[in-house]
């Protein structure tokens, strides 16, 4: 078979357009999943008992369940249970923020637990209140060593909205799929929409890279 | 009136007795060095004093304050006995000179024009004036414990607790820190050590605790202990550290 450039530069707005969407809700939901990781992890590192055990619990069930499945619950089940209806957009951010708040919880917690005590003990000592001692002295080193793992999380998330073509958000895989079953030209389709993400991921490296540049980690 | 007073304390890590019923006064100006083998319960008794370690019998008062009073006490007690680690405990992130500025930020907060003015004058009574701007990781290991003894004071303390402070170095790293333990000593500091150094005991202490088994076995004036050691114990410790 041929190539057929000129199948990729019609289809290349409908595709920028949904890569447009994966990035929105990506970064949306990454912000909220950060806050949600955050405070679920520290609840983990520091909660007392019933703080751990709802921050366990929580995390165990996303870990647990499938992205599809929790997307599929948010968008179907919740309108029938609660009667919350929500749009699909809203249902793929909620989705990310859920699901990559759960596995950023767990790098948060392991990050906060890895600094050595001493440096706890170092800030305490100097007559801090514990909160100070997390904020000013264990965070900031804790951050630096979440950097690795959290461009893991972000990377595995973007190409995660490729799932909520179940629930018929428009984002770039459902327009590749779209373009595809009207033309049928798979190969140039998908070959385009491979690249668009290479170049989301690529991207997304290069922030990480430049970040952990600047901070050495501790 | 005392500056650290002991009233029975006990303390236990689970069903291990560290410290039992210890009873001990120390004034203000005194220095006193802490030895004993290890596991004699010497760096847990001093950890005690800062509350770092909590006590599960007796009373423990530091400049009238007692360690089992709350919390916020406890932070008062704190500002008021620093603290200097075997390991030094430096932040990371910061800069020499950061370090010794973040007590004075934080825990008294002063503005940070303020408390890096103080903190340059600190570094500069250490002898590390020039070093200011160089991470932990870029100094030496005798450098980084004068500047923990540099942030330790920063919080105007009137009790210094030092744990092992040259356990960490090499040996010719050692006197650069004893220097400056010195010298804070001949200024007045009220000083309670951890320490195998018994030179800096025989030249520097005013008193000399030898401990076994959770308890002080031995206490009296340094130069006449280390000279002449009748307990068999503290003889038979002494022939090992040397």
């Amino acid at each position: 078979m041929e190539f057929d450039w000129s199948v990729i530069v019609d289809a290349m707005p409908a595709l920028l357009g949904g890569a447009r969407l994966t990035i929105l809700i990506t970064l949306a939901g990454l912000v909220g999943g950060l806050a949600v990781g955050f405070v679920a992890g520290l609840m983990r590192a520091y909660g007392n008992r019933l703080l751990n055990a709802i921050a366990f619990a929580y995390v165990e069930l996303v870990r647990g369940t499938p992205i599809v499945v929790q997307v599929m619950f948010i968008y179907f089940a919740l309108p029938m249970l609660a009667d919350i209806r929500v749009n699909p957009m809203t249902a793929a951010i909620t989705a990310i923020i859920v699901n990559a708040g759960a596995y950023i919880a767990e790098i948060v917690r392991g990050s906060f637990l890895s600094v050595h005590k001493g440096l706890r003990e170092a800030g305490l000592a100097l007559g801090l209140p514990t909160w100070k001692v997390l904020v000013y002295i264990i965070g900031p080193v804790a951050f630096r060593r979440m950097i690795p793992p959290l461009g893991n999380q972000f990377i595995v998330s973007l190409k995660d909205t490729s799932l909520f073509i179940v629930i018929g958000v428009g984002e770039l895989t459902r327009q590749g799929q779209e373009i595809m079953a009207a033309n049928f030209r798979a190969v140039e389709i998908w070959s385009a929409v491979a690249i668009l993400y290479l170049i989301m991921t690529g991207t997304l490296t290069l922030i990480l890279r430049v970040t952990e540049k600047r901070m050495r980690i501790l | 009136m005392s500056i650290v007073e002991f009233r029975k304390v006990t303390k236990t890590f689970g069903p291990v007795v560290v410290l039992s019923d210890v009873d001990l006064a120390i004034d203000a100006g005194e220095v006193v060095v802490l030895i004993g083998p290890s596991g004699s319960g010497k760096s847990t008794l001093l950890r005690c004093i800062n509350a770092l370690e909590e006590i599960n019998g007796g009373d423990l008062v530091v400049d009238g304050i007692s360690v089992r009073a709350g919390r916020s006490q406890v932070r008062q007690i704190r500002q008021e006995a620093g603290m200097v680690f075997q390991q030094f405990n430096l932040f990371p992130q910061m800069t020499a000179l950061d370090n010794v500025a973040f007590g004075p930020r934080r825990v008294r907060g002063l503005s940070r024009a303020d408390a890096t003015e103080q903190a340059r004058a600190l570094l500069a009574r250490v002898g590390l004036a020039d070093r200011g701007h160089h991470f932990p990781s870029e100094l030496s290991g005798g450098q980084q414990q004068r500047v923990a003894i540099a942030r330790a004071l920063a919080v105007k303390p009137k009790l210094m607790l030092f744990d092992e402070p040259t356990s960490a170095l090499d040996p010719e790293l050692r006197h650069e820190v004893l220097r400056v333990m010195r010298a804070l000593a001949e200024e007045g500091m009220t000083m309670i050590v951890v320490t195998h150094e018994m030179a800096f005991a025989r030249q520097v202490g005013t008193r000399l605790i030898f401990m076994e088994d959770g308890k002080i076995s031995v206490d009296g004036n340094p130069a006449a202990l280390l000279a002449n050691p009748e307990n068999p114990r503290l003889k038979d410790f002494l022939q090992h550290v040397h």
